[in-house]
C-alpha cells in the first residue's frame, strides 16, 4: 500500500538480482525442452554415465622470472562480485536419443554473505527427429545464440551447445542488471568459429564495459604454451598474490579468436595457479585493479575465488539429482526405465573401463 | 514400496515419502503368480543410502547463513529430487510365510524382487490370520492404527511371563490389566505386592468401589495375615528356617525332632515350641541357633496361637478360585519377614495345588529378587509350573532375572529401555529375535508395549496399553507438585 502511494525508483545496482518471479527466463528454451520431452514414448534408457574426466595438472619445477609479474595488494572496495556457471549431465539414453539436463547458477557476494540463484534443471530429450529443431533454435536470432548457422553439431555435441546457450544467456542477464561489478566467468574468452560465435561474446563484453562491469574469466585448465611450457608453470614458485601477463603464447593460430588478454594468476598460497582472461579492451592497469578488488572483496581458496567455486558447486548435478530427474522423466512421460547393458563390460569384463557403449 | 534385499531373516524395503510406515508395522510381500506372501515386521527405519546425498546436504548447508538463495525450477524437478532424498529403507524381520491362507513360521521362500507387491498389513488382519482371539478375549489396548487390540487370555495359562521396562513406562499398569482380566475370566491370581500398589484395585480412580470389590482380597502380614503352626506343614516351616533364616542342617534335624514331638503331644503352638527348644536336650550351639530363629519368627508378628486371629490363606484362595485376586501386601514388611511370608505362601500354594484344592494359580511377582531366594527361580520356572503356578515377573531391573528365565519365558511384555545393557539382557528372550527387541524397545513411548510370545502367536505387536479406571497406587510420591 505504501509503495502504491509513493512509487520508489530503484537503481539497477540495488535491484540486482531481479526476484525470480520477474526473471525473464528464456521461454523459448523451456518450450523447446517441453517439446523434446513430449516425444518420449516407449523407450528404454540406460542410466549409465561415463567416467569423470581425470585432470592432470602441469608440474613445473623451474623458477621463471619475468619483468611482467605484478605483485598484488588486496583492495577492499565493497565491490559486488558475481559469478556464473552452468553445467549439464547426461541422464540416460533411449532407443531414439539422449536424455540430458542443464542448469545454471549465479552466485554473488553481498555484505560478506553469499547468495545464489539457480536456474533449472532444464531437461531435454534429444533425438534424431528433434535435433534439427534444436539446432534451428540455437541458430535463431536470439542474443544468446551461440551456434553458427553453417555448423550442424553432432548428436553428442548438442549437450555442450545447450549448456553454453544457457550460460551465455545468464551472462547476458547479469551484465544487463549490474554495473560497477566484477563478473566472474568459468572458462576463457576464446571464441569461434562455430562453438562460440565471436559477435555474441563481443556484444556481451561491450555491454559490460558500458556498465563499468569487469569480466574476469578463470580457466581451471589451460593448454596454452609459452616456450613449450604451460603458461601456469611460469608462476609456479612465485609468492602469492601475483599476476603475470602472457604475450606471444601458442593460441594465436587457426580460426579461433581471443577476445581477452591472457594472464596467469596465483592468488593465494598453495599449488594452484590459473589462467585468467580479461577483456582486451580494458587496460592492463584496470585488469590489475580488478584482480586486486577481487582479492580484497572475496574469499580466495587455493587461488580460486569462492564466489566462482560456489557457482560451480550450485550448478553441478549430484547423483541424487540425477535419480530425481530420471524419476521426473519417468513420471511425466510414463516411460519405463531400463538399463542398457554396458558393452565394454560385457566384452572385456573387469578390463572394460571407459565410457559405456 | 519396493523389495530391495534380503540377508538372513532380514528384508530391506525401499519406502517413499508418501508411504506411511512406522516401526512395528507389518507388511506383506506378495507374489500373486505363485500365491504366496511373506509377512514381515518393520523393526527399523533408516534413510535410503541415496548416492550424492552428502554433496546435496553440504551444498545447502546454511547453519550460519553462509549462503542462501533461491531456485528457479520451471519443471518442478526439485520435488522429485526431494522425493528421492527422503526415500527410506525399512529394515524388516520375516515373521511368517502365507501360503494359500496357511501361516508357516519359516522363510525358506524368497519373493520375486521386481514382481513382488509390498503392502501394509493391519494388526487386525494379522491377528485374524494368526487366529489369536478365540473367545477368552481381553482388551489390551490399541495398535498404532488406533484399532482395539484384543488377545486371548488363555495364552497366559501354563505360561511364564515377564513384564519389564524402565521406571514409569507402564509395567504396573499392564500387570493390573492382566490381573483383573484373569480374575474377570474366573482365574485365581496371587500378587506379591512389594509397594502396596494393588491394594486398591477394587476401587475406581474417584475412590468409589468397582465391579472387582468382591474379587479383591488384600492380605496384610501381621494384620489380617496371621498363621498358626497348625496350619503349616513341617516342610513349609523347614523351608522358612533354611531358606529365609539360614538355619544350618544339623539344627534343622533337631528342629524336625522337636516338631514331631510337639505333634505327638498335640501341642503344636508357638508357646510350646519355645518351651520345647528351651528344654530340649541337645548341643548348646544348636539350641542357641534354634532359639534365635524362634525369636525371629515370634517377632515377625506373623505367627499366633490365637485361632480367632488367623486368616487362612487357603480360604482367601478358595474365594479367588472362581475368579479373584489375593494381594499379599509386602509394603510395610521387613526383608526377613518378607522372605518368611513368601516362603510360607509358596509352600502353601504347592500344598493346595498338590492336593488339588486349587486347579492352578497365576502368580504376579514384582521385583522378585527382593524376596525370592536363588534356589526358587528354577523351582518356579520348572517344577512349580507343573503344579499349576504360572508366574509373571515384573521388574525394571532386567538383569535381576536370570538368563534361563528369559529363555523359557512364553510371553514378554516389553516397555521402553534405553540402556544398552538392559536391552542386551532382555534380548535373551527366545520367542522374539534380539534385533527386534533392541530396535523397537528403544523407541517405545510411555505406556506403549512390545507384546511378544504366545499371546500374539509369536507376531510381536506394539500396542498402547489401555488405561484402567482403578485407583492407581504405584505412582512415585513427589515433593514438588504442580499445586506448589
Amino acid at each position: 500500500m505504501v509503495n502504491a502511494q509513493f512509487p520508489i525508483t530503484i537503481t539497477p545496482k540495488y535491484n540486482f538480482p531481479l526476484p525470480p518471479e520477474n526473471l525473464l527466463l528464456p521461454q523459448q528454451l523451456i518450450e523447446l525442452s517441453m517439446r523434446s520431452l513430449k516425444q518420449l514414448e516407449k523407450f528404454h534408457p540406460p542410466l549409465g554415465k561415463g567416467p569423470p574426466y581425470q585432470s592432470t595438472l602441469p608440474r613445473g619445477d623451474r623458477q621463471f622470472r619475468t619483468a611482467n609479474l605484478v605483485k598484488l595488494k588486496p583492495n577492499a572496495l565493497q565491490t559486488r562480485i558475481v559469478a556464473i556457471d552452468a553445467s549439464s549431465i547426461r541422464i540416460g539414453e533411449t532407443e531414439r536419443g539422449t536424455l540430458l539436463a542443464i542448469r545454471g547458477a549465479i552466485v554473488w557476494r553481498q555484505a560478506k554473505r553469499y547468495r545464489y540463484l539457480r536456474l533449472g534443471p532444464f531437461p531435454f530429450h534429444i533425438t534424431e527427429r528433434n535435433k534439427n529443431e534444436i539446432c534451428s533454435f540455437l541458430h535463431s536470432g536470439n542474443r544468446a545464440a551461440v551456434v553458427h548457422e553453417d555448423f550442424m553439431p553432432s548428436f553428442i555435441h548438442l549437450q555442450t551447445k545447450l549448456t553454453t546457450l544457457l550460460e551465455r544467456w545468464i551472462q547476458a542477464f547479469v551484465i544487463q542488471t549490474t554495473h560497477d561489478s566484477l563478473i566472474l566467468w568459468d572458462g576463457s574468452l576464446v571464441v569461434g568459429p562455430f562453438d562460440v560465435p565471436k559477435h555474441s561474446v563481443e556484444e556481451l563484453l561491450k555491454e559490460a564495459r558500458s556498465r563499468k562491469n569487469t569480466i574476469l574469466a578463470f580457466s581451471k585448465m589451460t593448454r596454452l604454451l609459452l616456450h613449450g611450457r604451460r603458461i601456469t608453470d611460469f608462476i609456479w614458485r612465485q609468492p602469492p598474490p601475483c599476476l603475470l601477463k602472457i604475450r606471444n603464447h601458442s593460441m594465436m593460430a587457426g580460426s579461433m579468436s581471443l577476445l581477452g588478454s591472457v594472464y596467469v594468476t596465483k592468488l593465494s598460497a598453495g599449488s594452484c595457479a590459473f589462467r585468467l582472461d580479461v577483456d582486451k579492451e580494458l587496460s592492463h592497469k584496470r585488469a590489475v585493479e580488478a584482480v586486486q578488488n577481487l582479492l580484497g572483496d572475496d574469499l580466495i581458496r587455493q587461488s580460486y575465488p569462492e564466489t566462482l567455486r560456489l557457482a560451480h558447486i550450485f550448478s553441478t548435478f549430484t547423483a541424487n539429482e540425477v535419480i530425481g530427474i530420471q524419476r521426473c522423466f519417468a513420471l511425466e512421460s510414463n516411460m519405463k526405465i531400463v538399463t542398457r547393458p554396458n558393452i565394454r563390460r560385457l566384452l572385456f569384463g573387469r578390463f572394460g573401463k571407459g565410457a559405456e557403449g | 514400496m519396493r523389495l530391495y534385499r534380503k540377508e538372513g531373516s532380514t528384508i530391506q524395503i525401499v519406502c517413499f515419502p508418501n508411504e506411511r510406515v512406522e516401526k512395528g508395522d507389518y507388511l506383506t510381500i506378495g507374489d500373486s503368480q505363485i500365491g504366496k506372501s511373506l509377512i514381515v515386521q518393520v523393526i527399523d527405519i533408516q534413510y535410503a543410502n541415496v548416492p550424492g546425498i552428502l554433496e546435496e546436504l553440504l551444498r545447502h548447508y546454511d547453519g550460519d547463513s553462509y549462503i542462501q538463495g533461491e531456485d528457479v525450477d520451471p519443471f518442478e524437478v526439485a520435488t522429485h529430487i526431494a522425493y528421492i532424498q527422503d526415500a527410506r529403507l525399512l529394515i524388516c524381520k520375516i515373521r511368517a510365510t502365507e501360503n494359500g491362507g496357511d501361516l508357516v513360521f519359516a522363510s525358506s521362500w524368497l519373493p520375486h524382487r521386481s514382481r513382488a507387491k509390498v503392502q501394509k498389513l493391519s494388526i487386525e488382519r494379522l491377528l485374524t490370520k494368526a487366529g489369536t482371539n478365540n473367545g477368552y478375549s481381553i482388551h489390551l489396548g490399541e495398535t498404532a492404527e488406533k484399532k482395539q487390540l484384543n488377545v486371548d487370555v488363555r495364552a497366559l495359562d501354563g505360561s511364564l511371563n515377564i513384564i519389564t521396562g524402565k521406571k514409569g513406562t507402564g509395567k504396573s499398569h499392564i500387570s493390573k490389566l492382566l490381573t483383573l482380566s484373569l480374575a474377570s475370566h474366573g482365574a485365581p491370581v496371587v500378587i506379591l505386592d512389594l509397594n502396596g500398589e494393588y491394594t486398591r484395585l477394587s476401587h475406581n480412580n474417584d475412590g468409589k468401589p468397582n465391579e472387582f470389590l468382591e474379587k479383591i482380597h488384600v492380605l496384610n502380614p501381621r494384620q489380617n495375615l496371621k498363621i498358626t503352626l497348625g496350619q503349616m506343614e513341617l516342610r513349609v516351616m523347614l523351608s522358612i528356617l533354611i531358606n529365609a533364616l539360614h538355619l544350618p542342617g544339623t539344627s534343622a534335624r533337631e528342629f524336625r525332632r522337636i516338631w514331631h514331638y510337639l505333634l505327638q503331644q498335640n501341642a503344636l503352638s508357638m508357646h510350646e515350641l519355645g518351651e520345647a527348644i528351651r528344654n530340649w536336650k541337645c548341643n548348646q550351639h544348636i539350641r542357641d541357633a534354634l532359639y534365635s530363629r524362634y525369636h525371629t519368627l515370634l517377632n515377625s508378628g506373623l505367627f499366633t496361637d490365637n485361632s480367632t486371629q488367623i486368616t487362612s490363606l487357603g480360604e482367601a484362595l478358595d474365594l479367588a478360585r472362581v475368579g479373584g485376586v489375593v494381594v499379599i501386601n509386602l509394603r510395610d514388611t521387613s526383608n526377613i519377614d518378607r522372605l518368611i511370608v513368601v516362603e510360607f505362601l509358596l509352600g502353601k500354594l504347592l500344598e493346595l495345588l498338590s492336593n488339588w484344592k486349587l486347579r492352578a494359580v497365576f502368580l504376579f511377582a514384582e521385583e522378585a529378587h527382593l524376596y525370592l531366594k536363588e534356589t526358587y527361580w528354577d523351582d518356579i520356572v520348572t517344577r512349580m509350573r507343573h503344579f499349576g503356578v504360572f508366574t509373571t515377573f515384573i521388574t525394571n531391573q532386567p538383569d535381576t532375572i536370570r538368563e534361563n528365565i528369559y529363555r523359557q519365558a512364553d510371553n514378554l511384555f516389553l516397555f521402553n529401555f534405553t540402556n544398552e545393557h538392559d536391552l542386551e539382557t532382555v534380548s535373551k528372550a527366545s520367542r522374539v529375535d534380539s534385533e527386534t527387541i533392541k530396535s523397537v524397545a528403544r523407541d517405545l513411548p510411555p505406556y506403549n508395549c512390545l507384546v511378544s510370545g504366545r499371546i500374539v502367536n509369536d507376531f510381536p505387536i506394539v500396542a498402547k496399553i489401555r488405561r484402567l479406571d482403578v485407583h492407581a497406587m504405584g505412582q512415585t510420591r513427589l515433593f514438588f507438585s504442580d499445586e506448589n
